[in-house]
């Protein structure tokens, strides 16, 4: 993906993740990105646990130097175990 | 308008497995919906959601689909979703969401799905045997441009008229479905979008994203006709429980927020106090009831 430009200041990388993480290869649009303080952190759902690392090495490579902390969790996908009555 | 027959006996009351929500309101005839949206299917997710999606038959009358059930929209990941949904004994009922439009194909994912069995709607409807009852699904992709107060309109340069335009013909397509519907004697119906027709069920989310998140127009559009529940996906950081201004109950159905492979309500189907079979009586963009 080096057809993508630095951002002038690292400002910027908080958009450019966001960017490519709505990208074809990722298409995650439900994942925030915050900076907070020298690191950035990652918030949100996904589908699968691989598809969590893809997103952590991709923080990662557009954040060098920063640390990258996740709370990035995998849906649920058992039947649940109780309705609701709409009466 | 789809009819869906023969009609299927009353749904045992006894012994059913996971997932079954009870029966508090004793032999009260009720339709038992079963909804998710936003299950972004790879093609790396075959098998995902099967094992939960065939204890259905024995908690469910139907499986909702509200959209983004791919990851970019393309024929092989609709494949993957059509394998979690083939035969699993209960009818399936599908709109599709903007990640199933990446691709520029949805005519061929809607296609895919439709080999499967999943009646997709977009614009029309679906009328389901239940317990002697009949049952609508009115469905479109609906699309955004805000909520009141804080809404797009359709003023100025061509693309911003064609942007809100969008969402007000999607509207228009849902009404007239939910039109359809009452018409038909429906004891309950069903609306199903992608994007949202409340703001509330937006909570947790960047306010300031919520106009790319839904429109007033789908709830404008569901108090006119009326109906019994809304269903939405999208907002993967909101919440479950809305409302629209007319007091149709709305729920966000998002697999993030549910947390499940699908989340169970149970509707009346006796015109209990819940049920709103006829329209709102509003006057406005639909004209008078």
């Amino acid at each position: 993906m080096t057809e993508h430009p630095e951002p002038y200041e690292d400002e910027y990388r908080v958009a450019l993740l966001r960017e490519r993480l709505a990208e074809d290869g990722h298409a995650e649009l439900g994942v925030q990105v915050e900076r907070r303080g020298n690191a950035v952190l990652l918030t949100g759902t996904v589908p699968t646990a691989v598809r969590r690392d893809e997103i952590l090495g991709l923080a990662r490579t557009v954040f060098p130097g920063f640390a990258v902390r996740a709370e990035v969790a995998v849906a649920g996908c058992d039947a649940p175990d109780h309705g609701e009555e709409l009466s | 308008m789809t009819l869906l027959g023969p009609d299927r006996p009353a749904p045992s009351r006894s012994g059913r497995p996971a997932g079954d929500p009870g029966d508090p309101a004793g032999s009260r005839p009720v339709v038992r919906v079963a909804a998710v949206g936003d299950i972004h299917l790879g093609e790396d997710c075959a098998g995902l959601l099967r094992p939960a999606f065939e204890a259905l038959p024995d908690c469910a009358d139907v499986l909702l689909l509200a959209g983004d059930l791919t990851r970019h929209g393309t024929v092989a990941e609709a494949r993957v979703v059509a394998g979690e949904i083939a035969s699993l004994g209960v009818p399936v009922v599908a709109v599709l969401g903007n990640h199933d439009h990446h691709s520029d194909e949805p005519e061929e994912v809607s296609r895919v799905l439709r080999d499967a069995g999943a009646h997709v709607l977009e614009g029309d409807s679906v009328v389901l045997p239940v317990a002697g009852h009949k049952v609508g699904v009115a469905g479109v992709k609906g699309f955004c441009g805000g909520f009141v107060g804080r809404s797009a309109g359709e003023f100025g340069e061509p693309e911003m008229k064609a942007f809100v335009r969008t969402t007000r013909r999607s509207a228009e397509s849902l009404a007239g479905a939910l039109g359809g519907l009452a018409r038909h004697g429906c004891a309950a119906r069903v609306a199903l979008t992608h994007f949202s027709p409340v703001p509330d069920t937006l909570a947790g989310e960047p306010p300031e994203i919520h106009p790319f998140l839904g429109s007033y127009l789908l709830a404008e559009a569901i108090d006119a006709e009326g109906a019994d529940l809304a269903v939405h996906g999208h907002a993967h950081l909101g919440t479950e429980h809305g409302m629209t201004a007319g007091g149709v109950r709305v729920r966000n159905v998002a697999q993030p927020v549910i947390d499940h492979a699908f989340a169970l309500y149970r509707l009346p189907l006796d015109g209990g106090p819940g049920a709103r079979t006829g329209p709102a009586g509003l006057v406005g963009r639909y004209g008078t009831h």
